[in-house]
């Protein structure tokens, strides 16, 4: 066990290594900040409180950005291990196909904490210099972002497992939206159901049964965004930090143990 | 022979500690085997065991060192790294760790000047130095190498012998498949000629010219592609 995880930490350690050489992820991080910054601008221009426009637009580039290093970084590092044969040089030694899966999970985790974590410094600079109200509660947004990231990029690993690296990233892309979107897929249709007299009984059932499906199915992304609770200081449920980390561990388990089972299969030709 | 099937009654034993050529046109399953030697492939049927080992199993890779063919290692990690890694992933740490380290680098001949400088810049005979240095450096029992001496030049060529036969006379058992014919002649203590997935020969080189009837390896390679009619391009 301990050595396991020793070869876990060692494939991680290569994972961070790789990354932060890796000059897509200066662009993402430079673009994240550059954009963060504008969001000072877009708060003088808004008609909305420059606090709220400066700490929506924020949290939106937070997540937005981890998506793109999720997909630009964390699928092309399985994906290029297995295309520049560098895979088998790894997968002869000693190591299990589910510790390279994890140890290329927990690398990628640790960029992404990373890039959120100088986003949040970024973040607090320009709230302070703006005079937009820098609460430290603010940080619970980003603690769920991180687990929202969390849960992308473990898709982004189970889908690299066993596809090509475009249709990885478009399943990881759907993933996120439709994560983000199900619940409105569901109110749509719900409401459909309501005001709509012409559509059939099977149809409207029909549509419901597939949105509860896509609802049931993905993970539900939306209640990693707290934004508007933040910004307009509402109250969140008691342990609501507590049950969605929880929630995202469930479904990065759920799809780690996919995604190595797959690889496990995979023959390397 | 079925479609899809890359090799057929592929049947062979080598012995701890000798010197085993595996020798084929191209296209006639060396790789496939090496890669099911090592545990990247599995085989659809039958099994292969090294010391009685699944070569999946985490203690047969433990004494299997490994250098693929036209290897390709991280190009973003110097030649130091990338062994400095490998060592990590075979447990070693400490004094252990450096020594085998600096064993591994002297024994392929790596220069100082350029082990330290990312693997991008490295040319074909470099990178296929520090490939044998990691393939050697938890100083396997079996080590498997698959067309070493590909695209080496005459002194790296010499090199990759000169490993081999260190490896060997320190109890190692070395399995490496070549295309250079005087090399694996002289190299081996036995081998075995596939073609079209199937061993065609195997034994001692004596034997195997003497089963064959044949004055050289290059004749019974010829023959044996002649006989199965194999389209072997580049």
């Amino acid at each position: 066990m301990g050595a396991s995880i020793k070869r876990i930490g060692v494939i991680a350690h290569n994972t961070f290594r790789e990354s932060i050489r890796d000059k897509i992820l200066y662009n993402i991080v430079f673009l994240a900040i550059a954009l963060s910054i504008f969001s000072i601008i877009l708060g003088e221009w808004s008609v909305f409180d420059k606090a709220y426009a400066i700490k929506s637009t924020t949290f939106s580039i937070m997540s937005l950005s981890g998506l793109l290093i999720s997909i630009f970084v964390g699928i092309s590092l399985v994906q290029k291990e297995i295309q520049k044969r560098t895979i088998y040089t790894l997968l002869s030694k000693p190591v299990h196909r589910a510790e390279f899966i994890l140890g290329k999970y927990l690398g990628l985790i640790a960029v992404v904490a990373t890039h959120l974590g100088i986003l949040t410094v970024v973040f607090y600079g320009i709230l302070w210099l703006s005079n937009a109200d820098p609460q430290i509660a603010l940080l619970q947004g980003v603690y769920l972002i991180f687990w929202e990231l969390a849960i992308i990029v473990a898709v982004a690993m189970l889908f690299s497992s066993f596809s090509t690296p475009v249709l990885s990233s478009l399943f990881t892309l759907g993933v996120y939206f439709a994560g983000h979107l199900s619940h409105e897929l569901l109110a749509q249709v719900r409401f459909l159901q309501k005001i709509d007299e012409n559509l059939s009984s099977f149809s409207l059932q029909l549509m419901e049964w597939g949105a509860l499906w896509v609802n049931r199915i993905l993970p539900a992304l939306y209640k990693f965004n707290i934004t508007n609770a933040l910004v307009h200081q509402i109250a969140l449920p008691p342990f609501y930090l507590f049950w969605h980390s929880l929630y995202a561990i469930a479904f990065v388990a759920v799809f780690l143990v996919i995604g190595s089972w797959w690889f496990s299969k995979r023959d390397f030709l | 022979m079925r479609p899809n099937m890359v090799l057929q009654d592929l049947n062979f034993t080598v012995k701890s500690g000798e010197v085993f050529g595996f020798i084929g046109p191209n296209g006639a399953g060396k790789s496939t085997t090496i890669k099911l030697l090592v545990g990247l492939l599995q085989a659809s049927s039958g099994s292969v065991k090294i010391k009685g080992l699944n070569p999946q199993s985490l203690r047969a890779r433990q004494f299997l060192g490994y250098l693929p063919e036209h290897p390709y290692f991280y190009d973003y990690l110097t030649g130091y790294e990338l062994l400095d890694f490998m060592a990590d992933l075979y447990g070693l740490s400490g004094k252990l760790k450096s020594q085998r380290m600096d064993w591994a680098l002297e024994m392929v001949g790596a220069k100082k000047d350029w082990i330290h400088r990312r693997l991008r810049t490295y040319s074909k005979g470099m990178v296929q130095r520090v490939g044998l240095a990691q393939a050697i450096l938890n100083q396997p029992q079996l080590l498997v190498l698959d067309e070493p001496m590909s695209g080496l030049d005459p002194l790296g060529r010499r090199d990759v012998r000169h490993v081999i036969q260190e490896m060997n006379d320190m109890g190692t058992t070395v399995f490496y498949s070549s295309h250079v014919l005087s090399d694996v002649e002289t190299l081996s203590d036995r081998i075995a000629i596939i073609v079209d997935g199937k061993i065609v020969q195997q034994g001692t080189f004596e034997q195997v010219l003497s089963n064959a009837d044949a004055r050289d390896l290059e004749e019974i390679l010829s023959r044996e592609v002649a006989k199965e009619g194999v389209n072997h391009g580049s």
